[in-house]
């Protein structure tokens, strides 16, 4: 049985900068065009960082909420796991540097995961897995991206769908809590599909900072090695054909029917693959509450940040499934339980520490 | 499930006008294809054919009827 036991999420808070960049104005597109983006995409607005703010700093302010409502002091963290592709230096983990920053024992468990889009399935595995084998009671799930820093802002394909978020998952051990049942998967033949292709050690740049020259893509556009590229097409169609089967996969483990949950939270890549995806598991619209509108496509957060960005829906005890799915290519989907009131309101902030 | 339905949803799909596709149209030759048309051939072929086309099958299609023989052959393979 694919279930993470005897864990439960207590809040979740999300975190994103003041700074909002519209649709509407965005300049690489015609107005046209910005009309169609807006209509397949559901993306208005996102929120960006400036120069100074960082994933951490995203992630840290929810953190900080986190504890503050549940009344947690930092003591009591032994473990702090972060999920991002936009750390703030290849080496060492920022996860580890959270430990410092958030006043965390040196007791802690610190490391960072790799991971995108099918981050918030994957890091409850992951974070469940750790407290339960080595009796961790108390911990941060970590979960956030800068996407806007790794993206060419002339890139149509990609910049106007990202926007920057942090977030926050803490989670205790309660051995009275309902199992969280995951469905976790991995297909590297799609690596091509969402990449950073230099930067790293497979694009044998030189091994000091060398210069970073812009080369032109099969799509025409200008990049700079250290740039998102994104293909479009092939996520859509990854995603319609392969995240519903992931999803019935969770259900069935659980042992629950798709009614019985109270809402399908899905990662914001857009809105076209989200409807397709809620018609073929039967999940009306008012089941399936959305952040693209106001947020874009939030990576790694992007069910964090949905949560906030509809807390008043959870005022009482909710069943939920999600789904995360993207770059690797990656994707999986669990299934919880969220306690009453536990999910905060969005922060906006500039923080930056 | 005919031909002719097919362009006729495939011109729904990307915003031209009915009656203004052939079989013959090179579809990525009309002046307002871009990349959101592929996405939008992709959800029509899976909401009204049951059929995942991907983004390579459209870049190796040229006309409307290119497009007809992929997804009416992948439907009769996922019979």
């Amino acid at each position: 049985m694919s279930a993470v036991s005897g864990v439960a999420i207590r809040a979740v808070a999300a975190a994103t900068p003041t700074r909002v960049a519209r649709t509407a104005d965005y300049t690489y597109l015609d107005p046209d065009e910005r009309r169609r983006f807006q209509k397949a995409t559901g993306i208005a607005e996102r929120r960006i960082v400036g120069p100074g703010q960082c994933a951490s700093d995203l992630c840290l302010t929810a953190a900080k909420a986190a504890l503050a409502k549940l009344g947690w002091a930092p003591d009591g963290v032994g473990a702090l796991i972060l999920v991002t592709q936009t750390g703030d230096q290849p080496v060492p983990a920022t996860s580890i540097v959270l430990q410092d920053k958030l006043g965390l024992p040196q007791s802690c468990v610190a490391f960072d995961i790799n991971l995108g889009c099918s981050s918030y399935p994957y890091g409850l595995a992951v974070a469940g897995s750790v407290m339960q084998t080595l009796g961790i009671a108390r911990a941060l799930l970590l979960i956030g991206d800068v996407s806007s820093r790794v993206c060419a802002e002339h890139d149509k394909s990609a910049w106007p769908l990202f926007g920057d978020a942090g977030s926050a998952t803490a989670l205790e051990l309660d051995e009275g809590a309902p199992p969280i049942h995951v469905d976790l998967c991995s297909d590297g033949a799609g690596r091509d599909a969402i990449i950073i292709p230099g930067g790293g050690l497979a694009s044998r740049r030189p091994p000091v900072d060398g210069r970073i020259v812009d080369a032109t893509g099969s799509d025409g556009v200008q990049r700079r090695a250290d740039n998102l590229v994104l293909r479009g097409a092939d996520i859509f169609s990854f995603a319609i054909s392969r995240v519903p089967g992931s999803i019935q996969r969770a259900i069935a483990a659980s042992g629950r029917q798709a009614q019985d949950f109270d809402f399908l939270l899905l990662h914001q890549a857009n809105k076209m693959i989200n409807d397709t995806i809620a018609r073929k598991l039967g999940f009306t619209s008012d089941r399936v509450p959305t952040s693209i509108e106001h947020y874009g496509n939030t990576s790694s957060a992007s069910i964090p940040v949905t949560l906030c960005a509809n807390a008043a829906l959870f005022a009482t005890p909710r069943w939920v499934v999600a789904s995360g799915f993207g770059v690797g290519l990656s994707w999986g989907s669990a299934t919880f339980q969220l306690p009453a009131a536990s999910i905060l309101p969005c922060i906006d902030t500039d923080d930056a520490y | 499930m005919t031909l002719d339905d097919f362009i006729e949803k495939f011109a729904f799909a990307i915003e031209v006008e009915d009656g203004s596709l052939t079989p013959d149209t090179h579809f990525k030759d009309l002046s307002s294809w871009d990349s959101l048309n592929t996405l939008a051939v992709i959800a029509m072929a899976d909401a009204d054919y049951g059929v995942t086309v991907t983004g390579r099958d459209i870049e190796a299609a040229s006309t409307v009827a290119d497009m007809w023989s992929v997804v009416s052959s992948k439907r009769a393979a996922a019979k």
